[in-house]
């Protein structure tokens, strides 16, 4: 299979993600201001509403695989990324990890629209846990992917939609990740912009990163992907090859 | 076939699982974990602090003098509405110096817990996408505050200076103290008041409120002595007062930073004696710095506990 895709023979590659029966349960209160929670104090049941967005996740992801997490709106997904990156935590089970961990769930996060690009792209390397040394080294690298310019220097408010996510982008395949997890951020850019995103993704699998990759479209997933998992309700119902994990998919969308 | 993707992967078997997320909270460190992972942080730390002033006043002409324009006029204000229409500087000598002294030190208190108290639902965007550890941004609200406190506080000894009250004394030994209480007790509020607010929004409001009324409870328009000498006032009022920390803090950086209200001096041919400073006061600064300590482990515990749900209750 490592000749269809880009990816690498890796021998005895060990498992970097590994998550334990995850649950987690979102309890959505309607009442946030005190005057609502004394008012509906003792009835406060029935402003509660919960329900499981994942149930009893088992999973292991080896070094160096691709996965194309697959599934309906509201199935699950970013919320499973969310748990692997900590940044929430499951009411059950355990997700650990090894090697250095990015998530690109939402590219530009960390900008501030008032501050310019350069001094975004030192924030933002901070956050995703560069060094300001290292931003300093890449700097210009940075700049060159984003093919953004002489805009470096303004404020980043006044940027289209697609300079923000190409800066964005820029700074975080400069993190060095061992593990990236993505979510439906490559469909931002335009079509050159995308190609490059996509040609970035593919040195990365060559250099033996795994990746965990969130989208809806079934074709980047058979391009990129190895194993796919489809999410439906909060569970995994299928695991596997990506041919069968995209037709499994399109039956979950029914349920 | 690539060496690269084959060491990487070697790399990687060596390494030892870490948690990513767990629904056991023990497995989430103790206060000191959450104190080296804020150091292995400090120069994001840094870039968010100077991201808030930078931020700030980016598109103003004046910039970061706006941070002095506002004490300023307060101190105008308090100068002549209270030092001169109320009398108070017939009985309170430097009534300048006295009132900047404590508005500078209670303004560091102020924006620490105001600006605290904001600082994780104002970066909401951040805390729902990135794992950071995140005592992270009320600390970085902190060191803004703290970039305003300095800059409030070269204009103050610049001011002694030029008046020749500048305190050489062993007086000046409060400042410290008094700036090492206000930063404990500070912090300890920010990141406690921070974490409720994710929850309960109305503590922003509830903030606002209860700084304004302990403005009024320290000593800081007024002096120590109209407290303790205040006609019809039980006995006990000045103690219970004093229970108070910021009080004592405010107290002890007037001490260290206002050289009149220990000298006998002459106003209008009346004389005025040095201010009774609290007897003991040395002691009570000791216990409310230990006391305030283990309030601000109990608060980074408390904080530890919620911010577990921050990212999906913002
Ligand atoms: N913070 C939250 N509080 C309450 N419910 C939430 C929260 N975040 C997500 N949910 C709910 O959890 C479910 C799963 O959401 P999630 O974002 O993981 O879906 P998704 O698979 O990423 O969907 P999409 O394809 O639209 O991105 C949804 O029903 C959503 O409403
Ligand atoms: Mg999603």
């Amino acid at each position: 299979m490592s000749s269809l895709f880009n990816l690498p023979e890796i021998k005895n590659p060990p498992v970097v993600i590994r998550a334990s029966d995850v649950s987690k349960r979102f309890v959505i209160r309607k009442d946030k201001s005190l005057k609502e929670r004394i008012v509906n104090f003792g009835r406060s049941r029935r402003h509660k509403e919960d329900f499981w967005a994942l149930r009893d996740i088992k999973l292991e992801i080896k070094a160096g695989s691709s996965i194309g997490l697959v599934g309906a709106n509201g199935s699950g997904k970013s919320t499973l990324l969310k748990v692997i990156g900590g940044i929430i935590q499951p009411n059950d089970g355990v997700v650990e990890r090894r090697g250095r961990l990015a998530a690109l769930l939402e590219l530009g996060a960390g900008f501030h629209p008032d501050l310019t690009g350069r001094e975004n792209v030192f924030l933002n390397g901070s956050i995703l846990g560069l060094t300001q040394k290292q931003t300093a080294e890449y700097f210009d690298s940075i700049v060159e992917f984003s093919e953004i310019g002489d805009f470096i220097d303004t404020q980043v408010k006044f940027y289209s939609s697609g300079m923000y996510v190409r800066l964005a982008f820029a700074i975080a395949v400069h993190v060095d990740p061992d593990i990236l997890l993505v979510d439906e951020v490559l469909s931002v850019g335009d079509e050159p912009f995308q190609d490059k995103c996509m040609a970035k993704i593919r040195e990365f699998q060559a250099e033996g990163r795994t990746i965990v990759f969130v989208s809806h479209s079934a074709a980047q997933v058979e391009d990129l992907c190895n194993r796919v998992i489809v999410l439906s309700h909060g569970q995994i119902i299928f695991d596997g090859a990506t041919d069968e994990g995209i037709v499994a998919l399109r039956e979950s969308f029914g349920k | 076939m690539s060496s690269t993707a084959q060491e990487r992967s070697d790399r990687l078997s060596t390494l030892p699982f870490q948690t990513s997320s767990s629904s056991d909270e023990s497995a989430i460190g103790g206060f000191w974990a959450s104190i080296r992972e804020l150091l292995a942080h400090r120069e994001l730390l840094d870039l968010l602090i100077r991201r808030e002033l930078k931020a700030r006043y980016k598109d103003s002409s004046l910039g970061f003098l706006w941070s002095l324009i506002k004490p300023l006029t307060l101190l105008l204000i308090y100068y002549v509405a209270i030092g001169q229409f109320l009398g108070a500087a017939r009985g309170i000598p430097d009534f300048a110096i006295f009132v900047f002294a404590g508005l500078t030190i209670w303004g560091l208190y102020s924006e620490i817990v105001s600006a605290g108290t904001m600082s994780i639902v104002s970066n909401a965007g951040l805390i729902k996408k990135v794992y950071l550890p995140r005592e992270i941004f009320p600390l970085a609200a902190t060191g803004s505050a703290l970039f305003n406190f300095a800059v409030q506080m070269s204009v103050l000894i610049l001011a002694t200076i030029v008046l020749g009250q500048f305190p050489v004394s062993w007086n000046l030994l409060y400042v410290p103290v008094a700036i090492a209480i206000v930063l404990i007790y500070g912090i300890a509020f920010a990141i406690l008041l921070s974490a409720l607010n994710v929850y309960l929004r109305d503590i922003q409001y509830l903030v606002e409120v209860a700084m304004l009324l302990l403005f009024w409870a320290s000593p800081i328009v007024y002096a120590w002595s109209y407290v303790v000498n205040a006609v019809d006032v039980p006995s006990w009022l000045p103690n219970v007062f004093l229970l108070n920390p910021i009080s004592n803090a405010v107290l002890a950086f007037q001490k260290g930073m206002w050289q009149a209200g220990s000298e006998t001096r002459l106003i209008d041919g009346v004389s005025i004696l040095p201010q009774p400073w609290p007897a003991d006061l040395d002691l009570r600064l000791a216990i409310v710095a230990v006391v305030g300590l283990v309030l601000l482990i109990i608060c980074q515990r408390v904080f530890q506990k919620l911010q577990g749900n921050f990212a999906q209750e913002i």
